[in-house]
């Protein structure tokens, strides 16, 4: 295994000038398909179709990419750093961290680090929901006979809840 | 409110960004990204499909509750309640007051945060103001070919919409004022009494029940977006 990784690190310095620009062009690119999303689609800003449509493919894939660039990088810096100077170890740590905060930025939802979901959603009767107050507004659904209110308060911050009413899955939007 | 069931699979959706103030959830077996206000996927793989809607009326709890007894109702969680998170009492008037982002060649018939109420009868669709509704209910007025009435709740908040046709007959319905809590209304035609679930309650034409029309409660700014070719509702000359 050393011996693998001397050979694969040893690089001439024309292609250790190489590895670095590729390195720094991944890193920058893993940024760019992390972030551009999250500007695109902050509320308060206005979406196109194109606009919606570039955020959902960079969020599908990025993933997957930021994984792949960061297994590459990881390889590309272990050689850099044998035989790397002070100076240019640190440049490779400043340039690491954030592809690793990408990495892991793009396995989050931040939309739910805003509003919480609520994936076990309890109920209560209506005789006894002495946390709406008669003037708060409900979404109501009646199927099947089974009726069920929605606070809008509640459903202002979670956005939606999923139930089964009546027989039937559904989703409670707001 | 949506069916989450597409083709026969059960989707589970979570939130997953916005677009125009309007937000996406994301189905997790998929990944099907979906408008929530038109139930549309716009991106991913099940993209054009449309959910189905859930008939569902927004209403005060009082009246809900006078209406449905047996009925369950969402509990707060009780960690966001507790870091006071949810919605305060007075949110509707603050939300109202935010900015709205957009183009230039927007339709300006109304100012973007009107709340309205969005009807959409044979393929047509009519905004009304909620305003005008409190101003007069309730509302007798024609979508296409259909005879509708918009009803104001004697909370002068909750909303429901008719089809005002019973066995053929087109009705005509006033408000009785009275000694009344709940609303009494009187068909015209047969002075028959109904109330705000549209049931008759006596007369002529008792136990009858008038065809519910969704209303969609919006700001015009989002309901002109997914309705471009939209009426607007004008009171006139009086």
């Amino acid at each position: 295994m050393p011996d693998v990784l001397t050979r694969f690190c040893n690089w001439t310095n024309a292609n250790r000038k190489l590895v670095w620009l590729a390195v720094f062009v991944l890193a920058v690119a893993v940024l760019a398909i992390v972030l551009t999303p999250v500007f695109l689609i902050a509320p308060f800003k206005g979406q196109t179709p194109r606009t919606m449509q570039f955020s959902f493919v960079m969020r599908r894939w990025s993933p997957l990419l930021t994984l792949i660039v960061s297994a590459l990088l990881l390889a590309f810096s272990v050689g850099l750093w044998r035989g790397g100077r002070w100076w240019s170890r640190a440049f490779l740590v400043i340039l690491l961290l954030p592809v690793f905060a990408a990495t892991w930025m793009a396995r989050q939802n931040h939309f739910e680090w805003m509003f919480n979901p609520l994936p076990n959603p309890a109920y209560a009767k209506s005789s006894e929901a002495s946390f709406v107050d008669n003037d708060d507004r409900v979404l109501a659904v009646t199927i099947g006979g089974e009726s069920v209110a929605y606070p809008i308060r509640i459903m202002a911050y979670h956005h939606l809840v999923q139930d089964t009413v009546g027989g039937t899955p559904i989703v409670a939007t707001y | 409110m949506w069916e989450s069931t597409v083709d026969g699979r059960v989707l589970h959706f979570r939130l997953a960004g916005i677009n125009n103030q309007n937000f996406i959830m994301r189905d997790e077996e998929t990944g099907t990204w979906w408008q929530q206000v038109s139930g549309k996927a716009v991106n991913g793989p099940l993209k054009g499909k449309q959910l189905k809607r859930v008939f569902h009326d927004e209403l005060s709890f009082a009246i809900w509750r006078g209406e449905a007894p047996n009925g369950r109702v969402l509990r707060p969680d009780e960690k966001i309640a507790a870091a006071n998170d949810y919605a305060p009492a007075d949110w509707e008037a603050r939300v109202g007051k935010m900015r709205v982002v957009e183009g230039t060649d927007v339709d300006q018939r109304l100012a973007p945060r009107t709340l309205v109420l969005g009807l959409e009868v044979d393929g047509k669709s009519k905004a009304y103001p909620l305003q005008a509704l409190r101003n007069q209910s309730p509302i007798m007025d024609m979508i296409g070919s259909t005879p509708i009435m918009l009803l104001l709740g004697h909370d002068k908040r909750s909303v429901r919409a008719f089809d005002r046709r019973v066995d053929g007959r087109r009705l005509e319905f006033f408000e009785q004022i009275g000694e009344h809590t709940m609303l009494h209304l009187v068909d015209g035609e047969t002075n028959s009494t109904w109330n705000f679930e549209g049931k008759a309650t006596s007369g002529l034409l008792a136990g009858k029940q008038l065809q519910k029309i969704f209303v969609l409660e919006d700001y015009w700014f989002d309901w002109r977006i997914y309705h471009p070719d939209t009426a607007v509702y004008d009171i006139g000359p009086r």
